[in-house]
């Protein structure tokens, strides 16, 4: 179980570029690069590329762990994040590949088995100090998640977990284009209504812009 | 147009999150959000409710080439302790000290042995020069002996290190931390069933006392196979 408190340390000590900030890394990289391979893997379907996203974003976390705000309390949200975004240039810029490695996903289809295996929902997954919020963040987005109409949770795994595109989607689901942008759409806002409601019961009446 | 004041705003944090936005549209709002700082505001509320966290069934053991590339990309040698203040010197002294007494013991051990026969095994070498040093055992394998037909000793500060690369590979053995390459060991007890047919000697170069790692670092300057 990954630590925040120990890899926002481990951050730190590599941005200091002092004589251990190599050794940091090197920890930072054994504790971490498997699970930035896991994500990077899903995203982009094909083993050499995930390697290539897994290589680009520690070379992007050496060179910005300066700018890692110490406060903010999601050191592995962080790395993976820049992960997701590494992953979903490469697919972007090879669009036909993912068509393939779409195909490819046998068993990985019930949204709610996927969401159980592959996410870590429990408290247990949290630093020591985090966030209370944070902590309670988490516990609202699963119960919404499972709230969802079965088609809107369906393609926001589909779309998070596997890096699919609306037009990845309407492919792999052999429905139109519109029909999935509204099921996506309609999914973000039922699930940003639901975690609202649960923050703030009293509030929600008022939310939305 | 300022994104700040686009109407379906959430709706695009949204869609950054989960990855459906690409290519332009996602470089824009990349740019929005450093410009912008409403926008990267309402991103952060999003990232709040929608961060969920991978679990350990995602992870995947990555090549190993990955890190030495990213070692190596990033110089990252130049952020790190050299090996003599890692060590401390005073264990590199207690090691070195340490290698002296074995071999002492070892010549003490030999003092009161009845002579044995040790036959020649291997020729250490390197490929313009393959006979450099010969290696000789005892019919127990307890005893090996190396010579050089020319002397071959080592600098102040390093230590040359003969390992064992076992017949069926992995990771090489230690047998002995050496300032000059004539010299008569005991070998290890637990090691001298390797010494079979098909295993190889090699020297490696080391800092004084030998690897600080366990596993050979400098270069390796001499490589023979033990041929019966």
């Amino acid at each position: 179980m990954l630590d925040d408190q120990e890899i926002k340390r481990l951050l730190l000590r590599a941005a200091a570029r002092d004589d251990g900030a190599a050794d940091a890394f090197s920890r930072l990289y054994r504790l971490t690069a498997s699970l930035v391979l896991g994500v990077a893997q899903r995203v982009v379907g094909r083993r050499e590329l995930a390697e290539e996203v897994l290589h680009d974003t520690f070379v992007k976390v050496w060179n910005a762990a300066g700018t890692f705000d110490p406060l903010a309390n999601q050191p592995v949200a962080w790395m993976v994040a820049i992960a997701r975004n590494r992953a979903l240039d490469l697919v972007a810029s090879a669009d036909h590949a993912r068509v393939e490695s779409v195909s490819d996903l046998a068993g990985e289809d019930d949204s709610d088995d996927v969401l159980d295996r592959f996410f870590d929902w429990s408290d247990a997954a949290a630093g020591a100090d985090e966030a209370e919020d944070l902590r309670r963040a988490r516990g609202f987005l699963r119960r919404c998640l499972g709230e969802l109409a079965a088609v809107e949770r369906q393609v926001l795994v589909l779309a998070y977990h596997h890096g699919m595109s609306h037009g990845d989607l309407a492919a792999h689901l052999a429905k139109p284009l519109g029909t999935v942008k509204t099921w996506m759409r309609r999914g973000m806002e039922n699930l940003r209504a639901c975690v609202e409601h649960c923050m703030d019961p009293r509030g929600a009446v008022k939310g939305g812009r | 147009m300022k994104l700040a004041r686009h109407p379906r705003l959430d709706a695009l944090c949204g869609e950054y999150l989960v990855g459906t936005m690409r290519g332009r549209a996602r470089r824009r709002f990349e740019r929005a959000l450093k410009e912008e700082p409403f926008v990267a505001a309402r991103l952060a509320t999003w990232q709040r409710t929608f961060a969920p966290r991978p679990s350990d069934q995602m992870r995947i053991q990555p090549h190993p080439g990955t890190w030495r590339r990213l070692e190596s990309d990033l110089g990252l040698a130049r952020y790190r302790e050299p090996w003599w203040r890692r060590v401390g010197l005073w264990r590199v002294w207690a090691t070195a000290a340490t290698a002296a007494l074995v071999i002492v013991a070892g010549m003490e051990f030999q003092r009161f042995e009845a002579p044995r026969q040790l036959v020649e095994v291997a020729k250490l070498g390197t490929k313009e020069q393959p006979g450099t040093v010969t290696a000789s055992l005892s019919a127990d394998r307890a005893l090996l002996e190396l010579r050089s037909a020319r002397p071959i000793e080592a600098g102040p500060a390093q230590s040359y290190e003969l390992w064992l690369i076992p017949k069926e590979g992995g990771a090489p053995l230690s047998l002995a931390v050496l300032g000059r390459l004539d010299a008569r060991l005991v070998v290890p007890e637990g090691h001298r069933a390797r010494l079979q047919a098909g295993a190889t000697f090699a020297v490696s170069v080391e800092p004084a006392g030998g690897s600080p790692t366990g596993a050979p670092t400098g270069p390796v300057i001499l490589t023979g196979a033990i041929q019966s």
